[in-house]
């Protein structure tokens, strides 16, 4: 059954069996993967999904449902289900589907030129970094994960208030993961990058990158565990960000669960940090011209030189607290309810380097890479203890790894803890983004 | 879900370059999501998951694709498509499909998909209630329902023919205490193989009851000190440890490409002999359970780790090929757009013989990790880190004051050597695991437990 028409029974039925209002979000996308192995293809895959998720105002509640079975079935399921969903509601709770904003940006997502590299040369290159990154040095004794994705999407939002929007996207990923041997210690270390211009990579640069990365974890030595000044490198400072960006959601604030729930206007941070989302950013590969309810993005300054200037809204919360919604009604896909997220949120670049603030410390921890973020993190009470590794610092410089560590301490006092920002902004998959920053101190433990 | 003839067709299709294997997995999935927040229910969804994924072997090459396209014409060229990247010398022969019919070891008594909304709303009221309740201070519940109903069928170019109804019910339940101040949270999440019956019969008073206790208990708490202490782990979901700093490294997934430190070393001394470390998919109705895994093998009870001694790995069929062995029933995937491999199902220590209290007792100072949280590990190095969420000192045998903010780390294979205590309590807890293959329904579980030794990271300044 063809897509279209399918949209068009779907809002027509809806109408017919009295939902008061009724929007379809569509999503299709399809994507390669190619995953290699001691130079052969180990996994190779490629798909094609979409789906369409369906909501409507029943009795002045919303109701949800959604569906990947595209027929005629599918569409008496949607109804019956969003029907059943919005009767469990508690009460008409403010929300509605939208008449559209004034402007839309036309923020192109999507290349031709990527869209049209043949497979082979892709897996050639792929193959490439592979060989490249094990010729690098003989202590690296396997590459573990070696994988190349590229993906693109579409997505359409129609409702019966004459609202419809279109939006595409491509983009390609490459991850590299390195296994460093020395004596019986292995460790490892990856590259990562995100592009739309494949003529952009570089075999031997990512090669060289995971490969250095691996290695330089060996002869690991043990430090003293107690508070050090820290320098977080810009992809660990990513990571954690990305942990606690629900505390900067208007939804978490009015269900209680972020303390910054009455902070707008007041210093939550340290002046040098500014807090930035930009659907736009070049850098970023992802980003979205409108938001889960078919707002407008626009760039949105959260945090300006340590003070909170808004939260993250949607239509709903907005309402709520009496403010405009700020294009950041997230669906993760057809399959979810409305909720809040950001498009690209990163902290704004400072000045110096990477080297000028590592300087700066007589002894320290570097921090290269955080894990365990989702159990080590505390959104509502801030608190953060979660694994790392890095290098110690002496004399400005850097001196050896570390053996695992952990570091701890809340984020609140982290906003506030950061003594300059480096200049280096970089992207991690997922949309986050951050610099290098130099943080007073926190607690690190060491095994 | 899907006609015979043009599953053949399509494996047929799949091996038209030379591929000497080839699988379908069909995928039909009714999903329903209920959320409660501040005593109201916040929202609701329901939705259907489907899609077929097929999947090529020639020799060590693995092929995946997928599509939510069930036409005959759209799955042979999917199909067509994948076998591009083959170009192998199998022999590429189609037995005869052969249904198998599978007794189901997991019985299902009402199924979620026939009990109307109210009845499970009725059920997160209550839960809410008993949460709310339980201590002024607890300002925020948070319940969020869901059910599960996955219909699969797998074939493949060896005849195979089955078909298999997994459900699966889970309530998580999250408390919010505050002091005005400060704010912390509980969580406990029970889950089943199992329909509506497991939610209606769920010891609520206990289970909302607990997660409100743990939130304000750390609400309380002092920070936890850092440093190196022995560590008494308690029963059921502390379990976690050793899912995170064994399990995955005794998965095909790391063993075949020798990225664990577990690689090639079946028969030797890898733990104390007081440990033996199962994965046992038959469990009925446990929250990892199956009648039968995402190849289409019967689960079994595998014993991994026996009195201290490697056993075995849990093996999947392509991983089996890199290993020259035999697959054991857990090969799975979070749905058709996953390429399956090995992973844990319902994973535990055997129990010992010490009382929780002879464990405690012999204890001078250490850390008693009550609830674990979540952690992860890298498989290559075996570095892992969890958190804890609900944590005492013990001084001189007994359970001192309650402490948070506990991380602890080390590596697998050390640690597994430090277990010098395993008591006498086996029990199993619910959680997802998320891997390569997708995030997955999963029971940990082990008695209480004692590591003589492991590096907690806290966040009390020396």
């Amino acid at each position: 059954m063809e897509i279209q028409r399918f949209q068009e029974d779907l809002l027509k039925r809806a109408q017919e069996v009295g939902f008061e209002e009724a929007e379809v979000y569509y999503e299709k996308s399809n994507a390669f993967q190619v995953k290699i192995f001691e130079g052969e293809i180990d996994s190779y895959e490629t798909s094609e999904e979409g789906g369409v998720g369906f909501r409507g105002l029943y009795t002045g509640k919303m109701g949800y449902a959604y569906t990947e079975k595209i027929d005629d079935d599918s569409v008496s399921f949607l109804i019956e289900s969003a029907k059943a969903n919005a009767d469990a509601l508690d009460e008409d709770d403010g929300t509605d589907t939208f008449e559209g904003s004034d402007h839309y940006s036309h923020h192109s997502r999507y290349s031709d030129a990527l869209a049209n590299i043949p497979i082979p040369e892709k897996i050639s290159f792929i193959k490439e970094v592979e060989k490249k990154t094990l010729a690098y040095d003989p202590r690296i004794v396997s590459v573990n994960h070696c994988v190349l994705q590229d993906f693109e999407g579409e997505r359409v939002l129609t409702n019966n208030k004459g609202l419809s929007l279109h939006d595409k996207m491509n983009g390609l990923v490459v991850f590299v993961y390195a296994v460093a041997k020395e004596r019986d210690v292995m460790k490892t270390g990856g590259a990562v990058r995100l592009t739309r211009d494949f003529s952009s990579l570089d075999a031997d640069e990512i090669a060289k990158e995971a490969a250095e990365e691996a290695l330089s974890y060996l002869e690991e030595k043990s430090i003293p565990s107690r508070k050090y000044p820290v320098i977080m490198r810009h992809d660990a400072s990513a990571s954690l960000l990305a942990a606690f960006t629900p505390i900067f959601s208007a939804e978490k604030a009015q269900k209680g669960q972020s303390l910054l729930k009455d902070k707008i206007g007041e210093g939550i941070g340290a002046k040098n940090f500014s807090l930035v989302d930009d659907p736009f950013h070049p850098e970023a590969l992802l980003g979205r011209n409108f938001d889960g309810e078919g707002v407008a993005t626009e760039k949105t300054m959260v945090i300006s030189n340590g003070t909170l200037n808004t939260l993250l809204h949607n239509r709903k919360t907005a309402k709520k607290d009496g403010v405009d919604s700020t294009g950041h009604a997230s669906k993760s896909s057809y399959k979810s309810t409305l909720s809040v997220a950001p498009d690209n949120l990163y902290i704004a670049p400072g000045e110096e380097s990477q080297e000028e603030l590592l300087a700066t410390i007589k002894e320290g921890v570097f921090i290269t890479e955080l894990s365990g973020l989702h159990s080590g993190t505390s959104t509502i009470s801030g608190d953060f203890s979660v694994a790392a590794a890095g290098f110690s610092i002496i004399d400005g410089k850097i001196a050896s790894p570390v053996k695992q560590m952990t570091i701890a301490g809340n984020f609140y006092d982290y906003m506030n803890a950061i003594e300059s920002v480096a200049s280096n902004l970089k992207f991690v998959p997922g949309g986050y983004g951050s610099p290098s920053l130099k943080l007073k101190e926190l607690s690190v433990t060491v095994d | 879900m899907i006609k015979q003839s043009i599953i053949e067709n399509v494996l047929e299709a799949a091996l038209s370059t030379g591929g000497d294997f080839s699988e379908v997995f069909i995928e039909d999935k009714f999903v329903n999501s209920i959320e409660l927040q501040s005593d109201k229910i916040e929202s609701s969804i329901s939705g259907r998951d489907f899609g077929i994924g097929i999947r090529i072997f020639s020799g060590l090459q693995n092929v995946y694709t997928y599509t939510s396209d069930f036409s005959e014409e759209g799955l042979i060229e999917a199909a067509k498509r994948a076998a591009l990247a083959i170009s192998g010398g199998g022999n590429g022969i189609i037995h005869p499909l052969q249904k198998e019919i599978v007794k189901p070891i997991h019985m299902i008594a009402q199924l979620p998909q026939t009990v109307e909304h109210a009845r499970k709303v009725a059920v997160m009221r209550k839960a809410n209630e008993i949460a709310k309740n339980y201590d002024e201070r607890i300002r925020q519940v948070g319940l969020r329902y869901v059910d599960e109903e996955q219909n699969v069928l797998i074939a493949n170019s060896e005849g195979k023919f089955v078909e298999d109804k997994r459900v699966h019910s889970r309530l998580a339940i999250q408390s919010t205490a505050t002091d005005g101040v400060e704010m912390q949270s509980g969580f406990y999440g029970p889950g089943a193989h199992a329909g509506f019956e497991f939610i209606e019969n769920l010891d609520l008073q206990h289970y909302a009851g607990e997660a409100s206790r743990i939130a304000v208990t750390m609400l309380g708490a002092d920070k936890c000190p850092s440093g190196k202490f022995p560590v008494i782990i308690d029963n059921e979901f502390g379990g976690v440890i050793f899912h995170e700093a064994c399990g995955h490294g005794l998965e095909a997934t790391s063993v075949a490409k020798n990225n664990s430190v577990f690689a090639n070393r079946i028969g030797e001394k890898v733990a104390p002999d007081i440990v033996t470390y199962i994965d046992d998919g038959t469990l009925p109705n446990e929250w990892g359970s199956l009648t039968i895994d995402d190849e289409g093998e019967k689960t079994r009870k595998n014993v991994l780790i026996e009195n201290g001694i490697l056993k075995g790995y849990m093996i999947d069929k392509f991983n089996a090929r890199r290993m020259n062995a035999e697959a054991t029933g857990s090969s799975r995937r979070q749905s058709y757009r996953f390429n399956p491999t090995s992973r844990m199902t319902n994973t535990y220590i055997a129990p010992g013989k010490s009382t929780p209290e002879e464990i405690i007792a012999s204890t001078e100072n250490g850390i008693y990790a009550k609830y674990m949280g979540g952690g992860s590990v890298n498989p290559a190095t075996g570095d892992y880190n969890f958190a804890v969420a609900e944590a005492y000192l013990v001084k001189d045998g007994k359970i001192d004051r309650p402490v948070r903010g506990a991380t602890l780390i080390g590596n697998g294979a050390k640690t597994l050597q430090l277990v010098d205590k395993v008591g006498n309590n086996l029990a199993h807890g619910a959680g997802m695991c998320g891997s390569v293959s997708g995030s997955l329904p999963v029971n940990v579980g082990q008695p209480m437990l004692r590591i003589s030794e492991i590096t907690v990271g806290g966040t009390k300044g020396e």
